[in-house]
């Protein structure tokens, strides 16, 4: 149902410098097609004949490049199996879903592996890291798993970008929640993957760091050109998105451009018995 | 909910983690329990052997021993056929017969083959009779009715393609005698595996004690009402002395002494082996029950929270112990019953027949084995069962995730370190000690205290040990290896508990290793320096020589010299009154040549003079002999000699220590002809430049004798190799449980690992880690725990090896042989344990799903 939109966020609170920077990113996104993912007709179900649940229900979904994709909906909405298709994390009972060229709904476990490993970058809303690797082998992972050199100049620019410099020898038990989750986003950007799958990747975190978090994404879309798609349901975190998708039942219902917390959350308003789900929603709106 | 509740419900939703410990306690139990009723079975099978075939009553000559019926000379000691008659006349006597039974025989078929058995059970010729008829039952043909008849048991029938008709030759010190199989017989009761050839009395009497008129035994029966005692009482009165009189109760008795020296053996050896199982054991039930309560901490917490206390914590985690000692203790005894009956099948293919019919189990067996089970699991989850009940109730709001153990560190190094400093010390002192005794205890002391340091120390040690190792294994296998590596150093305490569990088979192993090859190496070594025959001839029972084998090597051409070796029994006097049983070696002068020996004093080759001898330095110095001492020699069966002491030899190296030598010839004169004992051995060389042709002509003259075996100092040397290397591979069996059960230590701490990580392999497999390299990461990780085991076990054991080597040169293990083939094989192979340790492990945890394993807790 939705199409593609290209144009960049401009205004917006703090990071009006960034958001010029930006054009850059669109400029790289120039050189592919405008959508780097496709979803069509996807179909999630769980169980058969009257225990059946449908939990995305022919879904069409493209993900612009070079733009910070937000996804909303109420629990059980769908949100969450939404992005976990879309990553090759879960399969799909029907439907197509691609990742540039490839077809990711056809490849076998180990193709499926390698593409999340070189194409995909992941924030999760907890446990992020391996608590025997210090932040650096960390963020390293992935590519060191695939056994491949980073690229040392980004590397550092990446962790410069997420103010881990002198962290980068700690072990995570040593690191802050907000921490964590920085190098968490500094690995998921350093194999300069295709796109970032964000999981909650704030829902753990107190508002000050998640502010920052939310600020670095923001920032490795508008500095470094990166597309992000990210899973909230907190209007402030999904105020920080270039679009907002919303979810209900398993389909998309509506969109929203350039959205400020205000406008979110008066949209979620609308949702039947969808209001502020989490008990910390408005605390976490309010310090905003 | 009741604490035996919770128990039973923990315990039952761990069933894998349990079944893994269950067997461990299984496997220790059934040992036991499988020894307990092999032994009662064997005993069970010679009690009904000795009950039917004993008479109320057996007459034997005075010094014709039991334990031992074939005597040095090979000729049973016999006793006039004229005594049954006077036996019949005594009071109290139904019936008397007199019987022959000589063990000093070998059988041999039509192709020369030995058709006995060659270990074990003993071949026994003897007289057709109506005692031989209680145990046995004649099935096929007649029974022996000439010269040339004879009658032989179905076992050895069988085994050996025997039927009616065919040829048997049996060799007895008296000379070989052929005849015809005329019919075989059935045992009534199990034989345990000796070959039995029964002929008619007067040939056996001619062919077993040389002339006819004579006897072995006298076998009495009561009339009915008259005890065996009573019995025995009026035929000793009947007789007077100079016979040995046996009740049917006190044959029994001699003949399960007899049995009983090796059956204790075996239990000793196997219950020691069944102990170190159990010891392994402990490590895998402490390591399972210590994860399980850390996995449980939340858990624990909450009922912390909700009002139990640390008692009932506590006490449901040792009930859940007692459950799996439980379970496991009941399949080991099962199991042990069918070890048992494995143990007979291989007894069987050794020659030592047992029979399923006989097998018995005690009521003790099964109580014994399940008190050991229970005991030895509810003690080793004692630690952790206390662990669990000091899991404070804040550990039900804290993050799940297992508590890491820093602490303790200090405290465990100093007291690692300093139980390793006394072992080693001990260890020393053991290498050094002047005499066997103490030194020996020594060595027991190191060997206990280097093992408990090493498994205090073990976890402190993990860590240095396995990033060595994995600098040089994992370093391969890049970043994978480098997660193998993190996580086995992850918690260093479960690490070394797993590794100790291996590490105490394996240096078990290689301290035996070392031994061996060092008992291998030692005489090799002893051999060249000494021993300048080119041949010996020696049974591979220890039966001596009979004459007519002597004389047809003696025949053979091609050599030098031959040289006999006989072993003489006799009390020995020194000049100061002082007397000792000694065994005496009657050899010939060529001795000299073919052994030699450093003299302290005189010359060797004047003991071979007439009147002459020679002892060794210990008993010189102990009885303060000198040379031209006369003693006085008391030999068995023989005068009293008065010898003088030409030569002290050198009470040094492994061969002959302490012999007392005297020629042949000058036994003969003191000894009747047919008092001599036969040879022990023969010695021989060759011609210059004709070995081989002796060798082979040697072997030939042998064919028809073919329980007696030449080698040249060559194969001889390999011989003793592979029977060293024989007896280290029947132990290194028994250490397969062990270290079986150290695999399974393995198997359960990488399994439970793999669960404790699951979100952590859910985050990898999601950034990309493919399952291949899942799975070669905890294959890694296993193999850096195992090859951790066997560094700690081999470096362990070689240390033990060679304290005792040390040790047992004064036993004349001079030389020091690490067998490093042995060694790195081990090693390489400990390898191949961790590999295959994590084949399900690994194979689990590529097939969890990835957002499952992202989402659990």
């Amino acid at each position: 149902m939705s199409t593609a939109v290209t144009n960049p966020r401009h205004g917006g609170e703090e990071e009006g410098a960034a958001r010029s920077a930006s054009l850059r990113g669109g400029g790289r996104a120039a050189g592919g097609t405008a959508v780097v993912a496709r979803a069509r007709q996807v179909v999630k179900a769980y169980g058969s004949g009257e225990t059946r649940v449908v939990a995305l229900d022919s879904v069409d979904v493209d993900i612009a490049r070079g733009q910070f994709t937000a996804i909303m909906g109420p629990s059980g909405s769908g949100k969450s199996t939404l992005m976990h298709c879309l990553a090759g994390l879960d399969t799909v009972t029907s439907g197509e879903i691609f990742l540039d060229d490839t077809e990711i709904t056809r490849l076998k476990d180990k193709k499926l592996t390698q593409l999340r490993r070189d194409r995909i970058g992941f924030i999760f809303q907890a446990f992020n890291l391996l608590p025997t690797l210090n932040a650096i082998e960390n963020i390293t992972l992935p590519m060191d798993i695939a056994g491949r050199k980073p690229d040392a100049e980004w590397l550092r620019r990446v962790v410069d970008t997420v103010g881990l410099s002198d962290r980068l020898k700690h072990r995570p038990n040593q690191l802050s929640g907000g921490q964590q989750q920085r190098v968490a986003v500094a690995r998921a950007l350093a194999a300069r993957p295709e796109i970032i799958f964000g999981d909650e990747p704030t829902g753990n975190l107190d508002s000050r760091a998640g502010a920052e978090v939310l600020g670095f994404l923001r920032t490795s879309v508008d500095e470094l050109g990166q597309t992000i798609v990210m899973v909230t349901h907190d209007p402030v975190a999904a105020s920080y998105a270039d679009r907002v998708l919303y979810l209900a039942d398993g389909r998309i219902v509506d969109e929203m451009e350039r959205p400020t917390a205000d406008a979110v959350l008066d949209r979620m308003r609308l949702f039947p018995g969808g209001n502020p789900q989490t008990p910390d929603f408005d605390a976490r709106g309010r310090t905003s | 909910m009741s604490v035996l509740k919770t128990s039973l419900r923990n315990f039952l939703a761990h069933k894998g983690r349990m079944a893994l410990s269950a067997v461990a306690v299984l496997l220790s139990v059934a040992f036991v329990s499988g020894t307990l009723v092999f032994t009662d079975t064997m005993n069970t099978t010679f009690d009904k052997l000795f009950a039917v075939t004993a008479s109320d009553v057996t007459v034997s000559p005075k010094n014709a021993d039991l334990a031992d019926e074939t005597p040095d000379t090979g000729r049973p000691e016999a006793l006039p056929a004229s005594l049954v008659e006077k036996v019949r006349k005594a009071e109290g006597v139904q019936d008397a017969q007199g019987s022959v039974t000589s063990l000093g025989v070998t059988v041999v078929d039509a192709k020369n083959k030995n058709v006995g058995p060659t270990g074990g059970a003993p071949t026994i010729a003897v007289n057709w009779g109506p005692y031989e008829l209680r145990s046995v039952e004649l099935t096929t043909g007649h029974e022996p009715r000439g010269p040339t008849d004879v009658v032989l048991d179905r076992g050895t029938a069988d085994k050996h393609g025997l039927k009616i008709g065919d040829e048997l030759r049996t060799i007895a010190a008296t000379g070989d005698f052929t005849a015809k199989i005329s019919g075989i017989v059935d045992f009534k009761v199990t034989n345990p595996g000796a070959t039995v050839v029964y002929f008619d009395t007067a040939t056996a009497q001619r062919e077993l004690l040389g002339k006819e008129g004579l006897f072995t035994q006298v076998m009495v029966d009561a009339v009915p009402g008259v005890t065996d005692e009573a019995l025995k009482t009026d035929i000793a009165a009947a007789l007077g002395d100079g016979y040995s009189l046996m009740t049917a109760a006190e044959t029994a008795d001699a003949g399960r002494e007899d049995v009983a020296g090796f059956l204790d053996i075996m239990k000793y050896a196997m219950l020691g082996f069944a102990g170190l199982a159990f010891l392994v054991g402990i490590f895998l039930i402490v390591n399972t029950f210590s994860m399980l309560v850390a996995q449980r901490t939340r858990e624990i917490g909450l009922m912390r929270a909700i009002g139990s206390s640390r008692k009932q914590v506590n006490r449901s985690v040792l009930v859940e112990a007692v459950l799996l000692g439980v379970v496991g203790s009941v399949a080991g005894v099962a199991a042990g019953v069918g070890l048992a009956v494995g143990l007979m099948e291989l007894m069987s293919s050794m020659g030592m027949e047992l029979s399923t019919r006989d097998l018995t189990v005690k009521w003790t067996t099964p109580v014994v084995g399940l008190a050991l089970g229970v005991v030895v699991t509810v003690l080793a989850a004692y630690v952790p069962a206390r662990r669990a009940g000091k899991v404070s109730p804040m550990a039900a709001l804290r993050d799940a995730g297992t508590p890491a153990d820093g602490k303790a560190g200090r405290v465990r190094g100093a007291i690692g370190l300093a139980l390793t400093a006394a072992g080693a010390a001990a260890l020393v002192t053991a290498a050094r000690a002047a005499e066997a005794g103490p030194g020996s205890l020594w060595l027991g002391l190191g060997v206990v205290l280097t093992l408990l340091g090493f498994v205090v120390i073990g976890p402190l040690l993990a860590g240095g040990i396995v990033r060595a190792l994995g600098a040089v294994v994992l370093r391969v296998f890049g970043p994978v290896g480098r997660m193998a590596e993190r996580n086995a150093l992850r918690n260093p305490r479960r690490t070394g508990a797993t590794g100790a569990a291996l590490m105490i088979g394996l240096a078990l192993v290689a301290s035996l290793s070392v031994v061996g090859s060092s008992m291998v190496a030692s005489a090799t070594d002893e051999l060249d320096r000494s021993v300048g025959a080119d041949f010996i001839v020696q049974s591979g029972t220890g039966q001596p020589i009979v004459p007519q084998a002597q004389a047809a090597l003696e025949k053979s051409p091609g050599l030098d010299h031959v040289t006999e070796y006989k072993w003489v029994d006799a009390t020995v006097t020194d000049p100061r009154g002082k007397t000792t049983k000694a065994d005496l070696a009657a050899t010939e002068p060529t001795y000299v040549k073919d052994l030699r020996r450093e003299v302290t004093a005189g010359t060797l080759a004047q003991a071979y003079g007439p009147g002459a001898m020679s002892v060794g330095s210990d008993y010189a110095s102990e009885h303060g002999v000198k040379v031209g001492d006369v003693l006085t020699v008391a030999f068995k069966g023989g005068e009293k000699a008065k010898l003088k002491v030409a030569a002290i030899t050198a009470d040094t190296g492994n061969v002959d220590n302490g012999a007392m030598y005297i020629n042949i010839t000058t036994l003969a004169e003191y000894v009747p002809a047919d008092r001599v004992p036969q040879s022990l051995l023969l010695l021989a060389s060759a011609k210059d430049g004709q070995e081989t042709l002796a060798y082979q002509a040697l072997k030939d003259a042998l064919a028809p004798y073919p329980q007696y075996k030449v080698s040249n100092q060559a194969d001889y040397k390999e011989e003793l190799k592979n029977q060293v290397g024989q007896l280290l591979n029947i132990v290194y069996g028994l250490l397969a449980l062990a270290i079986v059960v150290a695999i399974l230590g393995v198997v359960n701490t990488l399994a439970l690992s793999v669960v404790e990580r699951t979100r952590e392999i859910g985050l990898m497999r999601a950034i990309g880690l493919s399952r291949r390299q899942l799975r070669r990461m905890i294959r890694l990780e296993s193999v850096v725990i195992a090859l951790f085991g066997a560094l700690l076990g081999l470096g362990l054991g070689m240390g033990w090896g060679t304290a005792a080597q040390k040790l047992l040169a004064l036993e004349g293990l001079g030389v020091l042989e690490i067998p490093w083939p042995t060694i790195l094989t081990v090693f390489v192979g400990s390898a191949f344990v961790g590999l295959f340790a994590a084949l399900v492990p690994a194979f689990r945890a590529g097939r969890m799903n990835v957002l499952n394993a992202i989402a659990s807790e």
